[in-house]
């Protein structure tokens, strides 16, 4: 294969076809499914994907199936070692858990840099944003 | 199957579109084309913190507005149910066009590892994928919409 496909951007997504992926977007969402299909502008076809919600060493999955997404939205894609998957030390929690956790830790965060930000700006920096914000 | 072929595919079929803002529309697909533009009926809209809800008859949604379109699992099996048998019938009368060097075509949609979906994921719709010949997981109920 490696000798067929030269090593093109869009030649190198052929070999993860029928993989399990994750997909990270710009805002800030990693997606975890079966990688179907893609085009030339990246839109991606995932399969029986679930959206990882992660705080700190905890996470949750929520389903979600069958998801086109449109190739402007993503940020990366990788392949999921399917063993290496397996030796991370994370932990699974309900996903009610972990969202109540997210909320809590960004409204904490809102409130602890409103202040700080505040001052940056006054002092002309540049306050950075919340994860997504990047891209 | 590309991307668009499914969602050419998908047309008269229930969906669910999220745009890059947040907003997201639950309705069934009408119409849609190559630049992803697509009209939507029976709408539900949900505003991006998912607190207020509209319903609309018709809608337009411009392609590059688009983040992500969620859609039933039995769209995608039947749609290459669909391809695979137009696929034979055209080879059967000599007009195939013999594939094209494009993805290893892969058999009856054979599953390279990662089959059966992410460990734990669980897709509440049965039991799910997994073995050889197994069945799909069933339809299971999807779509958040107003109900959420």
């Amino acid at each position: 294969m490696d000798a067929l496909i030269p090593f093109t951007t869009s030649g190198s997504l052929v070999d993860l076809v029928d993989k399990k992926v994750l997909v990270v977007l710009r805002d800030g969402r990693k997606l975890i499914g079966v990688f179907r299909s893609y085009d030339q502008f990246a839109n991606f076809l995932l399969e029986s994907t679930v959206e990882r919600l992660h705080h700190q060493l905890d996470y949750a999955d929520k389903d979600i199936g069958v998801l086109l997404i449109r190739g402007e939205n993503v940020v990366a894609l990788g392949e999921i070692d399917l063993i290496a998957e397996d030796q991370v030390p994370l932990r699974p929690v309900p996903s009610q858990e972990i969202e109540l956790k997210i909320a809590q830790e960004n409204e904490r965060r809102d409130r602890d840099h409103a202040v700080r930000d505040r001052v940056l700006e006054a002092h002309g920096f540049v306050v950075d944003g919340r994860e997504g914000d990047a891209y | 199957m590309l991307p668009l072929a499914l969602l050419t595919a998908a047309q008269g079929k229930p969906m669910l579109v999220e745009l890059k803002n947040g907003v997201t529309f639950n309705g069934h697909l009408v119409e849609c084309d190559n630049f992803m533009n697509v009209t939507l009926r029976e709408v539900y809209q949900t505003s991006a913190d998912g607190e207020k809800f509209w319903k609309m008859k018709e809608m337009f949604v411009k392609g590059n507005m688009i983040k992500y379109f969620r859609i039933a699992d039995s769209i995608l099996d039947t749609a290459m149910e669909e391809q695979e048998r137009a696929r034979q019938s055209g080879r059967s009368r000599g007009g195939g066009r013999g594939g094209r060097g494009g993805p290893p075509s892969r058999g009856a949609r054979g599953g390279g590892p990662g089959r059966g979906g992410p460990p734990g994921g669980g897709r509440g719709g049965g039991p799910g994928r997994g073995g050889p010949g197994g069945g799909r997981g069933g339809p299971g109920g999807r779509g958040r919409g107003a109900a959420r």
